[in-house]
């Protein structure tokens, strides 16, 4: 039974891309990678996923730049931020933009199973 | 050092007291694990003192389920390092089944206890999301310091006490080696910091090493009382420029001197036959291996060269560098008597202890040849023996033996 419920994942490591498809398709939901600030515009402009998880820093642009343009396309996009913990400042610019949380890496998958479940049915 | 203790551990993958890079031993495992448990995957969260959480930093897959190095963490709050440390937790064990926490929350007396019961489920969801069947708890004393993960058995068998038994001792093998990596890490550390603090690290690091050879337990105290009895009659003899600092570099090397023992196995420093070329070769190394260690420190040169050549023969047919006469280090020809004196002096695994007479007369028989003629006869001054040739007729060093 498919979930319907698409996320689009942005991270420039493809271990981590892949480890989250596995993990998330678990759950039925429909995952799309993209690995850098192009594929994610245009995957989002394509797919129109329910969640975005977009890592702060990418090889092309930084992340904050890439959520304010998504913002743009879709206001209420929910998109998470994947930072590290020392990354504040980013994560605070991330917050004034509009990012609708933060993941922080390494991720304790408990918690981030809590901070998705209340934005998509599991 | 690192290559020497690397080409140790593919040797001997389990006497990782001896392995300061825990991830090559780490990988290794988990591939054991892996293989012989046809697992999914194998994962292992190592406690960071830094982030006060656990980190799996290394894993090994056969099927899809490959965690990037360094990208999962385990925090304090979940239930999993939960269920390990908790006290409160009545049925606290070092591992966890999947299934056995299924039959638990189906049992009827789990059902009256609705916070327990809670915890269980959060737990076995917590499973789930890591894909284990089951974790075994790295402890060090009180501390959880690692957490393995196991992923499904491919086989769909179940994990047996023979398995478990297995996965208990690799899982003591990780943490010992955990323990020893973080042991050289602080010395690292140390070593910028300070170097008293460094001193005692090195110096807990030796008497491990002395605690594994049982025959020179006592040996290195001893060698520093010898060492530094010679040098005060040496100091009559010639002149040593700022004799204090000498002092006190003598007591250091002396202590240190066989801290290079630690990259030797602990088979061949207990061996009970004489060895054989291939373990005197590693034996050999001690010198060169203690003198990397210290080296790091600005200004221990003459403590470095001291460690380095205390194997030197006033002939020039010791080792590392067959270094001859005065091109030896004082500090190292004094630490060689003392040394070779003590060793003696005492049961070898190999053969009963001389007599101090014999001890005496060897050392005599080998001034110019092994020893130094100077430090000989300082030796000789420092250690009169007494009428009897039974005890020296000295009152300052106190009582031999550990």
């Amino acid at each position: 039974m498919r979930n319907n419920k698409k996320i689009l994942i942005v991270d420039d490591d493809i271990a981590v891309i892949d480890f989250f498809a596995s993990f998330l398709e678990r759950f039925n939901l429909e995952v799309i990678k993209a690995k850098n600030a192009d594929e994610a515009l245009k995957f989002f402009n394509l797919n129109k996923p329910d969640l975005v998880f977009l890592d702060i820093q990418l090889p092309d642009r930084d992340g904050v730049s890439v959520l304010k343009d998504i913002l743009e396309i879709s206001p209420k996009a929910k998109v998470f931020m994947l930072t590290a913990k020392s990354e504040k400042i980013l994560q605070k610019k991330a917050k004034e933009i509009g990012a609708f949380d933060y993941i922080t890496k390494p991720i304790d998958l408990a918690i981030f199973i809590k901070k998705i479940k209340r934005y998509i049915e599991i | 050092m690192r290559k020497i203790l690397r080409e140790y551990l593919e040797k001997t993958a389990k006497q990782t007291i001896l392995i300061h890079r825990s991830d090559t031993l780490i990988k290794l495992i988990l591939r054991t694990i892996v293989s012989k448990l046809n697992l999914e995957y194998a994962a292992m969260a190592i406690y960071d003192k830094n982030k006060d959480e656990y980190v799996i930093k290394i894993s090994r897959t056969k099927g899809n389920f490959k965690i990037p190095p360094n990208f999962l963490k385990i925090t304090k709050e979940n239930p999993i390092v939960k269920y390990f440390t908790n006290k409160d937790f009545p049925s606290r064990k070092d591992h966890i089944f999947l299934d056995k926490i299924s039959l638990l929350i189906k049992s009827k007396k789990i059902k009256r206890n609705p916070k327990l019961l809670r915890f269980l489920e959060d737990l076995k969801f917590t499973l789930l999301l890591y894909r284990a069947r089951a974790c075994i708890a790295g402890f060090f004393g009180k501390d959880l310091i690692g957490i393995l993960f196991l992923g499904e058995r491919k086989d769909k068998k179940k994990i047996n006490d023979d398995d478990l038994a297995f996965l208990s001792v690799l899982s003591t093998d990780i943490v010992m080696s955990l323990k020893n990596a973080w042991l050289f890490e602080d010395l690292n550390y140390q070593i910028q910091k300070n170097k008293d603090l460094f001193l005692q690290t090195v110096l807990a690091l030796a008497s491990s090493i002395e605690a594994k050879d049982r025959y020179t337990r006592g040996h290195t105290e001893r060698v520093v009382k010898y060492s530094l009895a010679i040098a005060d009659v040496l100091k009559k003899y010639i002149k040593i420029q700022n004799y204090d600092k000498f002092k006190e570099d003598l007591r250091i090397s002396a202590l240190l001197h066989d801290i290079g023992k630690i990259g030797v196995p602990e088979r061949i420093l207990n061996k009970k036959k004489p060895l054989n070329v291939k373990d005197i070769e590693y034996i050999r190394k001690h010198p060169v291996i203690g003198a990397d260690i210290l080296e790091k420190i600005k200004d221990f040169k003459d403590i470095v060269l001291a460690v380095k050549h205390h194997h030197e023969r006033y002939d020039g047919k010791g080792y590392p560098d067959g270094l001859k006469n005065k091109k030896i280090p004082l500090l190292a020809s004094i630490i060689a008597i003392a040394d070779a004196f003590d060793a003696m002096t005492t049961d070898r695994p190999y053969r009963k202890a001389f007599s101090l007479k014999e001890a005496v007369k060897e050392i005599k028989r080998n001034r110019k040849r092994q020893f130094s003629p100077l430090v000989v006869d300082s030796f000789l001054k420092a250690f009169p023996l007494d009428k009897n040739e039974e005890s020296f007729n000295i009152t300052h060093l106190g009582s031999r033996g550990s």
